[in-house]
């Protein structure tokens, strides 16, 4: 292959790289986001639940407080490591 | 339905910037028109027994027949060496492949292009029409326009989710086994909740608040531009709103297509899950 077909070559590989690098960004960045929503809400509803059954309303703001904590704690435990971005992702040889 | 139609009410569908805030002006004495939940609520072009035809709906069904004539005329006669539309339409296809398929779903996901290049299209001319002069409105800052797009998506990927790796395969996979046990327990309902509810809310709700918002920036400073232009030194503030209304135009035009590029490639990752086990 001449060289200049080698120089289009790495460079669409970039630009397959960059988009690849883009939609995995998206993912994790809105995973971690939906991540601590959903700590949240859960047991925030938890928290409610309880909260209701033994008549003790500071239990529903203790909830959401825990559950964000988890939320953070298994963020970091997942996301938080160098290279654990790209062990997270799916594996396969034609993306 | 009794299928009879009934003209309720003048055009509401170009409803100007002054004809917004009733044209007020700062030398009127009304005060400034701030724009508010109003400005999204549109009287029914015409009504059909209870059917209210509005504006969003009009502009719903003008996007639809946009994506679909672009396409048919590109490719209802392709010829092998593409010129003019069929150009056009062969760039926009390559580029969903090759920015948003491809790099989540690889080649094996070539099957989901025609949905994802529709899906792409339709969002993207339906959040541009923000900026075309007479509709002047995203259809998409109504969010009832974007929950059957979500819909449609949620229940694509769960089906392809159950298909490939079956029910007990599914819910198996979407559970994070590398970390202890006791842990486990307490994720769990972290997980399912935010695959169940929040992964689809948050795709929904994104492009509705970007959408909303956008409008709303504009909405703002246009009405201010007006508002403000008097012979007096607030012709300077009027001046001032008018760089900010060519700003936020330039910022929405950028937008339109990023949200569009967002709930797509958001939607590829989510089928790619589908298709394999992420964990």
């Amino acid at each position: 292959m001449s060289s200049t077909g080698k120089e289009a070559v790495t460079r669409v590989d970039r630009r397959a790289a960059a988009a690849q690098g883009r939609a995995q960004g998206l993912d994790i960045g809105w995973t971690v986001f939906s991540y601590l929503i959903a700590g949240m809400l859960a047991y925030g509803a938890i928290g409610w639940l309880i909260g209701r059954a033994v008549r003790v309303a500071l239990l529903f703001p203790i909830g959401m407080l825990i559950g964000l904590a988890i939320s953070i704690g298994f963020i970091i435990y997942r996301y938080g490591k160098q290279g654990a971005v790209d062990a997270a992702s799916p594996e396969g040889d034609d993306r | 339905m009794t299928g009879d139609v009934q003209v309720v009410a003048a055009p509401a569908t170009m409803k100007g910037a002054a004809e917004v805030g009733g044209g007020c002006h700062i030398r009127s004495g009304c005060g400034y028109p701030s724009p508010g939940l109003d400005s999204f609520n549109f009287r029914p072009l015409f009504t059909i027994g209870s059917f209210q035809f509005t504006k969003p709906m009009l502009i719903a069904v003008i996007c639809v027949i946009i994506v679909i004539a672009f396409f048919w005329a590109a490719f209802a006669k392709p010829k092998l060496v593409p010129r003019g539309v069929q150009n056009l339409g062969e760039i926009g296809i390559l580029a969903v492949r090759d920015q948003i398929l491809r790099p989540s779903l690889g080649k094996r996901g070539d099957s989901y292009l025609p949905f994802l290049v529709a899906l792409f299209f339709y969002i993207w001319v339906m959040n541009l029409m923000e900026l075309i002069p007479l509709f002047q409105f995203p259809a998409m800052s109504r969010i009832g326009f974007v929950w059957p797009l979500v819909f449609l998506v949620y229940f694509l990927y769960l089906y392809v989710g159950f298909k490939n790796q079956g029910f007990p395969g599914y819910i198996k996979n979407m559970i994070p086994w590398d970390v202890p046990k006791f842990v486990l327990i307490i994720l769990i309902p972290i997980e399912l909740l935010r695959f169940f509810v929040v992964q689809p809310f948050t795709l929904g709700v994104r492009l509705f608040a970007n959408m909303f918002a956008g409008h709303l920036l504009l909405l703002i400073f246009t009405l201010a531009t007006w508002y403000l232009a008097t012979v007096s030194v607030s012709l300077l503030f009027a001046a001032g709103s008018f760089v900010m209304v060519i700003f936020v135009t330039l910022l929405e035009l950028l937008i339109d297509l990023l949200q569009a590029f967002i709930f797509t490639t958001l939607t590829a990752v989510y089928i790619a899950s589908s298709l394999e086990a992420a964990h």
